[in-house]
């Protein structure tokens, strides 16, 4: 089967997901109890006031024509407002998402390096030195809450060592951004050539980075050093060595094979991040999606919510097709 | 004496996910087993011996074509068929150690089948007991579990498995491929053995020639979802009149040197893929006595004599061109001639 | 202790290899270590092939990998030397032995789709292995795989280069792995039960190639098998192991038409329909197997013939007429 009709007929499938998602999220959203318009007028609103507000949001409909209203409002590319920024949701999103984005793809980045590059270490000797550091690394970063491990690095390096800039943004206040183009801050400042921003938004970036890096590269680890040790213990790779190809050749071809496994933890581990990285957001006060999205969820403030989980789906869909696309490439069998 | 097993036409085909193809696993199977008659059923991975079985003992249902169990229809699955042919047909199976629970006591697998059918719990000990002695186990071993077992008790334990329910027709498939040779040879004694006490029907289902031939009555060769030949195993084995019969028999290798079953027809290549088979007769890619017609339409069933039957327009020319002499005979008094000789040993 | 000289050779022969005294323990729960193979000389003849027949659980396969230096873990060499081309295999480095691993001595494996990488060409997988012991460039390698592809009759041979393991069919995949075995036109083979996983009629083409390929070569070859008639048209000589010990040894004729060894004589009449053939060389299934470290022969417990002896001391490997060695006080008078 050739590449473009496996991604065509992957494609196929995107729309049906995505209003599935949506429609699941409403309900869900939907049934989380407490009522906005009572949370929007305060403490002191008239039942009066409280009924024509409620009137004017569309609450009093039933749900399947909210939903329908929803969908409506979404096909003309409106996602709603929020009523705690009062701003459009989607504008609120596009200036969000980005840096959550930004965050979570350098440091899933570091836990790639630091998960593949040890469990590879460990499978290539399994009594050396860096294969009982990766055992012990395994555990302890399975084991350890990221948002602990933030306060720790915080504490370290801008409390004590003053490293680092305080955990206060993306940057900092003194220094003016470039004007967003991509919305990826360090990606803004570099086209703009604006170094004094990108120094500041890097400085800011590392504990963040560093935190989701240390954390994510245990799972990353874990799989690498289990497959690799797996497919080094099979017959194929068995007969390499009874033939005598090279050690460091074996090692190649068994990594080869375990990519996909490999890859398949990472695209879990992003799709995760999207949504999960949020304490640390907070602790950093990053301003990202993941922090917008709880903020809408503890005020029965909807419409930010589902422009989240939308927005997540789908950079969520798009990062399993990619790696069905890596699958695809890699193992002769798909599509076969 | 009425058959025991009749199986008529049968035809299974199964379908390829997400393609418009279908594997051709049976293409149109006719044969019958009388009571106490073992049929071998040989032929190579691949030629669908397994899957007649299974549709036999019901485990999956056939495309088309009846299936008879003493006059009783049995086309369909397990589940469907009259309950009072419960446990009339069995089936044992090739890797003993998978088809046991290796959580399960021995005791406990062997009255398994007999849990659903009511009876009291001291007749099903009774029962146990008598089907463990049958097939040559200890008591004992009633406590213990697969893993403690060698291969050919566990083979025993399938066994009884299957006789405790006192089949009329036991579906045998491959019961010996996974066994040492000396493991091999006690369970086909054993076989016989309750064939002889029970007058129980075997299908043998194999691919080991050397094996088929003393344990079966009749023989059925398969080849591509087709029976090419069938008929007396003595007559198959010293005057088989199909090609592939022929290459199948030639690829025996017997422990003796010089004991070879010379054949002027060898077989090309292997065994083609089931799906989209060629039209006329399936061996014609691999045959050397394939001529224009042979490509063109499956040559039918033709009576040879004694209800020999072969589908192939050449048997004629195969009956020339190979007189294969009964080699497995010819091994059998070597055997004895060599190892005979010390006969009433063991004392020295 | 083993019998001083390393069994034979036939007259005029130089050794292509020679174990003398191999010994591979296993660590066991109890602290004690099992014997897989004890004691095991074996000479093999250049241009031979040598049938080595046993039973599962013999400890052929753990031959076959200690022959390499290559014990499955946690299995290690107690004893013993393997001798090729005046080296001590189970002494040199490992970088030496994986230079000659593949080059100098190969190994065809049964099951071949599992063996080779799911993931590379088949013709990929065979320059590599030029590329890696011949020093050949890629365009070369390429050129010599396309030959070796021809020479073990795989059809379309331009096109199989580039099919990927799961496209082939088992007797296929089985050329590919014999053409992989010989590209490097190795002194010594081993074909470890190579055609276990094969149907007859395939199994016979296999066997045709590649005793003409050895043959061919000028190769010497260790033909492990569990099947005793592939055995008897295979191989010159003919070893039978039990519980890691050769009970007999002798040329393919000799060792099938006279068999000395009570053991052989038992594998045999398995294959016979005569129930009271059968049961009269096989022993009493009760009884409990050696496990090696009782001090006699470790046939005796299942052996019809056992004397007082057989249990008090193990016998040695010896000669009973020219060529023709057994592992038995009382080895079987011949017709």
């Amino acid at each position: 089967m050739n590449l473009l009709l496996f991604i065509g007929r992957r494609l196929l499938f995107i729309a049906p997901q995505l209003l599935g998602i949506v429609l699941v999220s409403f309900m869900l959203v939907k049934s989380i109890p407490g009522d906005p318009a009572v949370l929007m007028l305060g403490p002191t609103a008239t039942p009066e006031a409280i009924a024509s507000l409620r009137n004017s949001l569309g609450l009093d409909y039933s749900l399947p024509v909210q939903f329908w209203i929803y969908l409506q409002h979404l096909a003309l590319g409106d996602l709603g407002t929020s009523w705690q920024t009062t701003r459009p949701v989607l504008e609120d999103l596009l200036q969000r998402f980005p840096a959550t984005l930004e965050l979570v793809t350098l440091g899933l980045l570091t836990a790639v390096v630091i998960g593949i590059s040890l469990g590879l270490a460990s499978a290539f000797n399994r009594h050396g030195v860096l294969a009982r550091i990766a055992d012990f690394y395994g555990l302890g970063a399975g084991s350890l809450p990221d948002f602990w491990l933030a306060l720790v690095l915080i504490f370290v390096f801008y409390t004590l060592l003053q490293w680092v800039p305080a955990p206060l943004g993306r940057i900092d206040i003194a220094v003016i951004p470039p004007n967003p183009i991509t919305g990826f801050l360090t990606v803004d400042c570099l086209l703009t050539g604006n170094w004094e921003a990108l120094r500041s938004a890097l400085g800011h970036l590392l504990l963040p980075v560093m935190t989701l890096g240390l954390i994510n590269a245990g799972p990353i680890l874990k799989m690498t050093q289990s497959t690799m040790e797996k497919i080094l213990q099979s017959d194929f790779s068995h007969y390499q060595v009874l033939c005598g190809i090279p050690h460091r050749m074996v090692v190649r071809h068994a990594l080869h094979n375990a990519l996909p496994s490999v890859v398949t933890i990472i695209s879990v581990l992003y799709g995760y991040l999207i949504g999960g990285a949020v304490l640390v957001e907070i602790v950093f006060s990053w301003g990202g999606a993941g922090q917008y999205a709880v903020q809408g969820v503890l005020n029965s403030d909807l419409y930010p919510v589902l422009g989240f989980v939308l927005f997540s789906a789908i950079f969520s869909l798009f990062v399993y097709l990619f790696v069905d696309i890596i699958y695809f490439t890699i193992d002769p069998r798909i599509g076969h | 004496m009425s058959p025991v097993l009749e199986v008529e036409g049968l035809y299974k085909r199964f379908p390829i996910a997400g393609s418009r193809s279908v594997v051709q696993a049976i293409n149109g199977v006719s044969f019958s087993i009388g009571p106490g008659e073992t049929l071998g059923l040989v032929g190579e991975s691949g030629s669908g011996k397994t899957t007649v079985g299974r549709c036999i003992v019901g485990l999956i249902e056939a495309s088309a074509g009846t299936l008879r169990f003493k006059g009783a229809n049995i086309s369909m699955p397990r589940a469907r068929r009259p309950r009072d042919l419960f446990g009339k047909i069995q089936l044992v199976f090739q890797e003993p150690a998978e088809s046991l629970d290796p959580l399960m006591r021995i005791g406990r697998s062997i009255e398994e089948p007999l849990l659903t059918r009511g009876g009291s719990a001291v007749e099903r000990r009774e029962r146990v007991l008598r089907a463990v002695e049958q097939v040559g186990l200890r008591r004992e071993m009633l406590d213990l579990y697969p893993a403690e077992l060698s291969a050919g008790q566990q083979q025993r334990v399938g066994i009884a498995r299957a006789i405790i329910t006192r089949p009329e027709l036991i579906v045998l498939d491959e019961p010996t491929s996974a066994l040492d040779p000396t493991a091999r040879a006690e369970i086909i004694e054993l076989l016989m053995k309750i064939q002889r006490e029970l007058g129980t029907s075997y299908l043998f289902i194999s691919h080991d020639l050397s094996t088929v031939r003393f344990i079966s009555h009749r023989i059925a060769v398969m080849y591509l979802g087709m029976v090419v030949e069938q008929g007396d195993a003595a007559e198959v084995f010293a005057q088989a009149r199909h090609p592939y019969s022929v290459g199948l028999l030639s690829s025996v290798l017997l422990p003796h040197p010089h004991l070879s079953i010379e054949a002027n027809i060898s077989l090309k290549g292997e065994i083609p893929s089931p799906i989209n088979l060629p039209s006329g007769c399936y061996l014609a890619s691999r045959c050397p006595l394939a001529e224009e017609r042979c490509r063109h339409a499956m040559p039918p069933a033709e009576d040879v004599g004694g209800g020999h039957l072969v589908h192939c327009f050449r048997h004629r020319d195969v009956a020339r061109y190979d007189r294969i002499t009964d080699t497995f005979e010819q091994f059998q008094q070597e055997a004895e001639r060599i190892l005979g000789i010390h006969d009433g040993l063991p004392a020295a | 202790m083993h019998a001083p000289v390393a069994p034979g050779l036939l007259p005029g022969r130089a050794a292509a290899l020679k174990i003398t005294g191999l010994r591979v323990e296993f660590p066991t729960i109890t602290g004690q270590s099992k014997v897989v193979v004890r004691d095991l000389d074996l000479a093999i003849g250049a241009g031979e092939i040598v049938g080595l027949v046993g039973e599962s659980g013999a400890g052929k396969t753990t031959l076959t990998r200690s022959i390499l230096n290559l014990t499955p873990t946690p299995g290690r060499i107690a004893a013993g030397s393997v001798c090729f081309g005046g080296l001590d295999l189970l002494r040199l480095p490992e970088r030496d032995l994986q230079r000659m691993r593949g080059r100098d001595l190969s190994v065809v494996v049964p099951n071949p789709r599992g063996e080779l990488n799911p993931l590379l060409t088949v013709g990929k997988q065979i320059v590599n292995i030029a590329r890696v012991h011949l020093n050949l460039d890629g365009k070369a390698a390429q050129v010599v795989a396309l030959d070796m592809l021809r020479a073990v009759q795989i059809p379309d041979p331009e096109r199989r280069m580039k099919a990927y393991p799961h496209e082939l069919s088992g007797g296929m995949a089985q050329r590919v792995v014999i053409a992989i075995a010989l590209v490097c036109s190795p002194r010594f083979i081993i074909s470890d039960d190579a055609t276990s996983g094969l149907d007859v009629t395939v199994q016979a083409q296999i066997l045709a190639l590649l005793r003409q390929l050895v043959r061919e070569r000028d190769s010497a070859m260790l033909f492990i098998t569990r099947d005793v008639g592939i055995a008897a048209h295979f191989c010159d000589r003919v070893a039978v192991i039990y519980q890691g010990e050769i009970m007999e040894l002798a040329p393919c004729e000799a060792l099938f038409l006279s068999p000395r060894h009570p053991y052989t004589a038992m594998l045999l009449a398995a294959f016979s329909h005569n129930p009271r053939l059968r049961r009269g060389w096989s022993g009493p299934d009760t009884a409990p197997r050696q496990d090696g470290t009782q001090p006699g022969c470790v046939y005796a417990g299942r052996c019809p013939r056992a004397q007082p002896l057989c249990v008090g001391s193990k016998p040695v490997l010896g000669e009973v007429t020219p060529g023709h060695w057994a592992r038995c006080y009382f080895p079987l008078e011949t017709a």
